[in-house]
């Protein structure tokens, strides 16, 4: 050490107060929990391509309620009801802890699922239904479950090695890179596609070329705020994790960990931005939550 | 008992303390003299990266799109062929078998264009319904992926990957009496009308201002046969 001791850093830490934690939770809380009550309510909702979108809106409702939780338990704890060093207490914080990564493991091998569910459609399209029964599904969703459910259990465990960090880092770089070179394939596809019925030879063809221009323009948006909202709220928390372990002493790299409050209120937010990316874009979803929102009774409105 | 040696040592080479966490402590004090840069380059410099990273994913995937952007070609505006992709994107012409698009006002023909996405997607949910039951349930997903087609891309500004995908996934299946009289229904519909170009300079206005510059001489001939005056809305 240099030997200049401060007792304050010149990078406070940034506090996010506590109502914008409180508001992105409960608002999320009630998205990803009336899309899960809508895809088991509505049975033409059940085919695998909705049980992944089901499972990320389970994940993100877990991870919302923990994170309230945890942020009641933070304020009682500052006024004092709460014993921050008392051994319950440390315990309930890392149960909640290993709650939350692993809702966060979850909601992220969800979205992969759901891009390589998305590739299979497209590029095994005829051999779709044979790839991805139901029973496969479900076998997949509980492959998911149970390994997030461990690995959020070891992670808050063994949190003090570093190769728990590097192998959870490299993971999520490796899912990223997985993630958008399917979905680039998919739209790649899809406009070679486009181009292979533009071609057909049909009269009145300048409304196809608009059409398709207007729909793989559409298609790029999409995968863009897709791929940009999991990019955005996920890889700060990242490279915080980075830099605590590769420059811990360094200033620059203290303001950076200075802002952790802001990357865990981002990766909290993904939940917000999520059903609207995945589940609300799907006609028979918003149909359902209609019904279910506006109804009381399910069989008078159907 | 080793790995709390290792700690041990490794602090005590970077600080004077005996024994702390390797990671971020808050006591832990950091000197912040002598700096060169501002304090939160690192910051600043993560954040213009990543919007660098999304602005240039989002201009090569629109760079793609305009490879494939749309040129002029002879428009065969007496005969339309039976042919499932055209009649399924085409669909929005539907409505204009009661217009004439001829012999209606541009202004009158895209409201009725609009007019035709708000009918054709609740008729698509009635027909959604009635197809649903026959179909069965494992093929809810790919029906309503086909109805979803079917509308033409007037809802695809909610789902247009799901459309996308459902497309390139069902077109290559094509099977099914269900969507063939579907489609020939309204291919019947579709084959005595041409679909003229000005009637969709509504919905090419959406996709921005250089669909318009493909379009000029395209406006100028039809300018000829249709009402000038009701062209200067673009």
């Amino acid at each position: 050490m240099n030997g200049s001791i401060l007792n304050q850093s010149d990078c406070p830490e940034v506090v996010v107060p506590n109502p914008v934690f409180f508001t992105i939770g409960a608002v999320s809380f009630a998205e990803n929990f009336l899309v899960v009550v809508a895809v088991i309510r509505n049975r033409n909702l059940h085919s695998p391509m909705y049980c992944f979108i089901c499972s990320l809106a389970a994940f993100h409702t877990i991870a919302s309620l923990t994170k309230t939780l945890e942020n009641f338990m933070i304020v009682f704890a500052d006024v004092g009801h709460l014993n921050k060093k008392g051994s319950s207490e440390t315990t309930l914080d890392d149960a909640i802890d290993s709650l939350l990564c692993m809702s966060f493991l979850g909601s992220f091998f969800s979205i992969l699922a759901i891009a390589v569910d998305r590739y299979i459609t497209i590029f095994h399209a005829l051999q779709y239904h044979n790839i991805m029964t139901m029973q496969r599904t479900g076998a997949i969703l509980g492959i998911i479950w149970t390994v997030c459910g461990g690995l959020g259990v070891l992670m808050i465990l063994f949190f003090d090695f570093k190769l728990i960090m590097i192998c959870f880092v490299i993971l999520f770089f490796i899912s990223l890179v997985i993630i958008c070179s399917l979905y680039v394939y998919m739209f790649m596809l899809a406009r070679i596609h486009a181009r292979k019925i533009a071609a057909l030879p049909v009269g009145g063809r300048n409304n196809h070329h608009q059409q398709r221009w207007g729909s793989n323009m559409r298609g790029a948006q999409t995968i863009t705020i897709l791929f940009g909202t999991l990019v955005v709220c996920w890889s700060p928390f990242f490279f915080h994790l980075v830099i605590i372990m590769v420059c811990p002493m360094n200033p620059y790299c203290e303001c950076y960990r200075s802002l952790f409050q802001l990357h865990v209120a981002l990766l909290t937010s993904h939940a917000l931005f999520d059903p609207a990316i995945y589940a609300f874009r799907i006609a028979e979803l918003r149909h359902t939550l209609r019904k279910m929102l506006l109804c009381s009774d399910w069989k008078l409105c159907s | 008992m080793s790995d709390f040696h290792n700690r041990s040592q490794t602090s005590a080479r970077r600080s004077d303390y005996v024994w702390q966490y390797e990671y971020y402590d808050d006591e832990e004090p950091v000197s912040f003299e002598g700096l060169k840069a501002h304090r939160y380059s690192i910051v600043i410099g993560f954040w213009v990266g990543l919007a660098v990273f999304v602005i240039f994913m989002f201009f090569v995937l629109t760079l793609l799109t305009k490879t494939g952007a749309p040129h002029q070609d002879n428009p065969d505006s007496a005969e339309k062929r039976h042919r499932p992709g055209s009649c399924l994107v085409d669909i929005d012409g539907h409505q204009d078998e009661n217009d004439k698009a001829f012999s209606r006002p541009l202004l009158a023909g895209s409201r009725s264009y609009f007019n035709f996405y708000i009918n054709e997607e609740d008729k698509g949910h009635g027909k959604q319904k009635a197809e649903e039951k026959r179909a069965g349930k494992h093929t809810g997903a790919r029906v309503e992926g086909t109805f979803n087609r079917n509308r033409g891309v007037s809802s695809s500004g909610m789902d247009e990957m799901e459309e996308d995908i459902e497309e390139a996934g069902v077109h290559q299946q094509l099977t099914g009496l269900i969507e063939q009289s579907k489609t020939d229904r309204e291919c019947t519909f579709l084959s005595h009308f041409n679909i003229p170009n000005f009637v969709n300079l509504d919905h090419s206005s959406t996709l921005g201002e250089d669909d318009l510059l493909y379009e000029p001489s395209v406006i100028l001939e039809r300018q000829s046969k249709s009402h000038d005056a009701h062209f200067d809305i673009h």
